[in-house]
């Protein structure tokens, strides 16, 4: 079942990439960030290992035949932990709060994909400041929303609607 | 991967083992600054003592092939360079045979300003001895103007006379043999006497008064009186010296030319033509 979950929230959050990118969006949420987070909540760290690697590589995917396959991998797996992590040991109920966690975790992401290259590479890559914010930004926003969404009781609502109607 | 329950005990452990498969992943794809990846230069790590030591026993058997060639053409030019050396050597000794002929001929050039018309050089090629007997071998015969009782001289002065001719070589009887004579003249007392061979390479001289002046080292020359050889020749020089009787001396003459060192010499005409070409010579007693 969480396979099945896992698959979807990757299928939509290619193509909410390639829309975002199709919109020439400068700093597009963080999507596939959102899915290992989605598989992180409540603390579980293997569902969201296992969801970090087909989602960081479907990201490097994404950026074209030139980028190395398996760099957000790295750091989706890492950021999965951290979430799993932090899930595990304390309560992070309210959206906003799960928002400013993502927005964290763009931002850990990118040190640490900085950090990666400047090994592998010899290079430091590190992205513009103000387009990182935007990213972790409109990532928080997105992952708070959705968070947000995902916890009304939209079944309740619908059967109260329901009874009202009929009443 | 791992089994589900060690998963959910231990997260840790798959995390190591995704990060580090990340991690051998993105290495084998990085391109290092030669244009290599990590993956083809831990290849070519791993593969190089291999690679190493083939071309180390590659190196090695081009070294054996190298040297079994250098060998080879070692012992060739060895070859060659020892018949060279060897047809070098003969070259320097005969140069060295000819520069010491050229010496000898400026020597007797230098005694001799004007050497006699019909002079013939000439090489004593062999000295043979039998008994009292001694000759000599020249190289030049009739066809090069050697006659009969042609005077011989070397530089240091007289040798013999020719006694045959062919027409390439002569023979010569040498003043030490046992039958040859020669006048000849002291010279303290002017007093002329008869120099004769003793078949053992030394002349004696004979019949010379006991009252006659006679040193040793004094020269003895040729009296030109006998017909045979002209006046003036060195002969020898006095070497010992004893009484024979209360009459005379008994004289022995060291050579003034050694035939055993002579390779060079000179055949003079005869001073007194013989009467047969080739006949014997009046003054062969043989």
């Amino acid at each position: 079942m969480k396979a099945v979950r896992v698959a979807a929230g990757l299928a939509l959050a290619v193509l909410a990439t390639l829309a975002f990118g199709a919109l020439r969006s400068p700093a597009p949420p963080d999507f596939f960030l959102l899915v290992v987070a989605d598989m992180a909540r409540g603390g579980g760290a293997a569902p969201a290992l296992l969801a970090g690697v087909p989602a960081g590589l479907l990201e490097d995917a994404l950026q074209g035949p030139q980028a190395l396959l398996g760099l957000h991998a790295f750091t989706k797996i890492l950021v999965g932990y951290l979430l799993a992590t932090i899930g595990s040991r304390t309560v992070v109920e309210k959206p906003l709060a799960v928002g400013g966690l993502l927005a964290g975790a763009v931002l850990v992401e990118a040190a640490t994909l900085t950090f990666l290259l400047w090994v592998l590479r010899g290079d430091v890559l590190a992205p513009a400041g103000w387009l990182l914010f935007a990213r972790a930004v409109t990532t928080g926003l997105v992952g708070g929303a959705l968070y947000a969404a995902s916890r009304v009781p939209w079944r309740q609502r619908r059967a109260a609607r329901k009874r009202m109607r009929l009443t | 991967m791992a089994s589900p329950s060690l998963v959910a005990r231990r997260p840790e452990v798959l995390l190591a083992v995704l990060l580090s498969l990340c991690l051998v992943g993105l290495s084998l794809q990085v391109r290092r600054p030669g244009g290599r990846t990590a993956g083809q230069t831990w290849l070519l790590a791993a593969v190089s003592p291999f690679v190493e030591a083939v071309t180390s026993l590659r190196a090695g058997a081009a070294d054996v092939g190298t040297w079994a060639s250098s060998r080879r053409t070692l012992f060739a030019a060895n070859r060659a360079l020892s018949s060279e050396v060897e047809r070098l050597e003969g070259e320097l000794l005969r140069l060295r045979e000819a520069e010491s002929d050229k010496k000898r001929l400026l020597e007797l050039l230098a005694s001799q300003p004007s050497p006699p018309a019909r002079t013939v050089p000439a090489r004593l090629i062999a000295i043979e001895s039998s008994g009292p007997f001694r000759t000599g071998l020249l190289d030049r015969g009739s066809s090069d103007g050697v006659l009969v009782d042609g005077v011989v001289v070397a530089p240091g002065g007289l040798v013999g006379r020719v006694i045959a001719i062919g027409p390439r070589t002569a023979r010569l009887q040498l003043l030490s043999d046992r039958t040859a004579a020669a006048g000849v003249l002291l010279p303290r007392g002017a007093r002329a006497a008869v120099a004769k061979g003793d078949g053992k390479g030394g002349i004696a001289v004979e019949y010379v008064p006991a009252i006659e002046p006679v040193e040793k080292n004094d020269l003895v020359v040729t009296s030109g009186t006998d017909g045979l050889y002209p006046n003036g020749l060195a002969v020898g020089r006095v070497s010992a010296l004893a009484r024979k009787s209360t009459l005379f001396w008994d004289i022995q003459l060291e050579p003034a030319a050694d035939p055993q060192r002579e390779t060079l010499v000179f055949v003079l005409p005869p001073v007194r033509r013989p009467d047969v070409q080739g006949g014997p010579a009046a003054g062969d007693r043989r």
